[in-house]
C-alpha cells in the first residue's frame, strides 16, 4: 500500500497513491491509518486525487477510521474523488456520513 | 443489421483484484456494443461488477465463478454463479432454507451488517432496501458489498440450488 504523509500545520495529510483502493489494501491501510490516530494525531486529510477506483472493503476501512477518530474529538476530512467515487459515497449515503471536498485547499478549511 | 434480443454474455470472473478494474471495463465495453449505455448506467453497472468479483475474490469460493451478461430491451441481467455451500447467516438469523416464503426478515452476516431481504423460496431471498432504518455512524457497517449492490440495481436477488450446488446472484437493471 503505497501512501505519502504530509503533514499541514495540526492536519496530516495522508495522500494514497494508489490507482486501485480495493479489498488487496484496505486492511493494511486501516491499520497504517489507525496507528497514525494512536500515534495522537486527531485531524486527518484523506487523498483520492490519485484513486481510480474504491470498493466496499475500503469504503469499510474508512467508516472502521472514522468510528476511531470521533470519540477521540477528531476529524477525518476526504477530497480529490472521481465522480465514480462519489456516487459510490452517494449510493451508500456515506456522503451524509464523511465530509467530502473536491480539493485539498477546501478540506483544510475544514480544521 | 436488426438485433435480436436478448443477447447472451458469458465470462469468467477473474481472481485477482487487480484484475478487477479492467474486468469492469471490458463488460462495459460488451454492453456497449449492444446497448448504448450513459455514465450513470455505466457508473452503477462498473459498481455492482466491483462488488460481485470482491465477494469472490474476498470469499475464495471452491472453482470458477462465472459472470452472465443478459442484455435486452430495456433491461440488463448480471448473474455471477458459482459452486460451493449456500450463503449462511450470522446465528441469530433465520438461516436457508427458509420455512416460509414472502416472508420480510431482517438478517445479518456480522455483528454490524444488517439487511433486510424478502423469502422468495426455500433457497431464494431478494435484498431489500438496507436504509429502511435511518444511517448512523455508531450502526455504521463496515461490510458494504451487498448494500451497494442493492442500491445500484433495480432487483438484487440471490438463490441456490442444493442439487446443482450452485450460488447465483441475478441483478437487474432497467435500462
Amino acid at each position: 500500500m503505497k501512501i505519502r504523509k504530509q503533514q499541514i500545520d495540526e492536519v496530516l495529510a495522508i495522500i494514497i497513491e494508489e490507482k486501485e483502493a480495493n479489498l488487496s489494501k484496505s486492511e493494511q491501510f486501516k491499520e497504517l491509518t489507525l496507528q497514525e490516530i494512536n500515534n495522537g494525531h486527531r485531524k486527518l486529510i484523506i487523498s483520492f486525487v490519485n484513486v481510480d477506483y474504491l470498493d466496499s472493503s475500503f469504503l469499510g476501512a474508512l467508516v472502521a477510521i472514522l468510528k476511531s477518530l470521533l470519540p477521540l474529538d477528531g476529524k477525518l476530512v476526504l477530497f480529490g474523488m472521481n465522480e465514480d467515487i462519489l456516487n459510490l459515497f452517494q449510493i451508500t449515503r456515506l456522503d451524509k456520513i464523511f465530509v467530502l471536498k473536491m480539493s485539498l485547499e477546501e478540506a483544510l478549511k475544514e480544521f | 443489421m436488426t438485433k435480436s434480443f436478448p443477447i447472451i454474455v458469458e465470462l469468467e470472473v477473474p481472481q485477482k483484484a487487480e484484475e478487477i478494474l479492467s474486468f469492469t471495463k471490458t463488460v462495459i465495453a460488451k454492453i456497449n456494443q449492444h446497448k448504448s449505455l450513459n455514465s450513470e448506467q455505466q457508473g452503477r453497472i462498473k459498481m455492482i461488477l466491483i462488488e460481485l468479483v470482491t465477494n469472490s475474490i474476498k470469499h475464495g469460493n471452491e472453482g470458477v465463478s462465472q459472470i452472465r451478461l443478459v442484455i435486452d430491451q430495456p433491461s440488463l441481467t448480471i448473474q455471477k454463479s458459482e459452486k460451493g455451500l449456500h450463503i449462511k447467516f450470522s446465528s441469530s438469523s433465520q438461516q436457508i432454507p427458509f420455512k416460509e416464503i414472502d416472508q420480510r426478515l431482517k438478517i445479518s452476516f456480522s455483528e454490524q451488517n444488517r439487511h433486510h431481504i424478502q423469502t422468495l423460496d426455500t433457497y431464494k431471498f431478494k435484498f431489500l432496501n438496507p436504509y429502511l432504518e435511518g444511517l448512523t455512524i455508531e450502526h455504521m457497517p463496515e461490510h458494504f458489498g451487498f448494500y451497494i449492490i442493492t442500491m445500484a440495481s433495480d432487483s438484487f436477488i440471490y438463490q441456490y440450488d442444493p442439487e446443482t450446488k450452485e450460488n447465483s446472484f441475478l441483478v437487474h437493471l432497467n435500462l
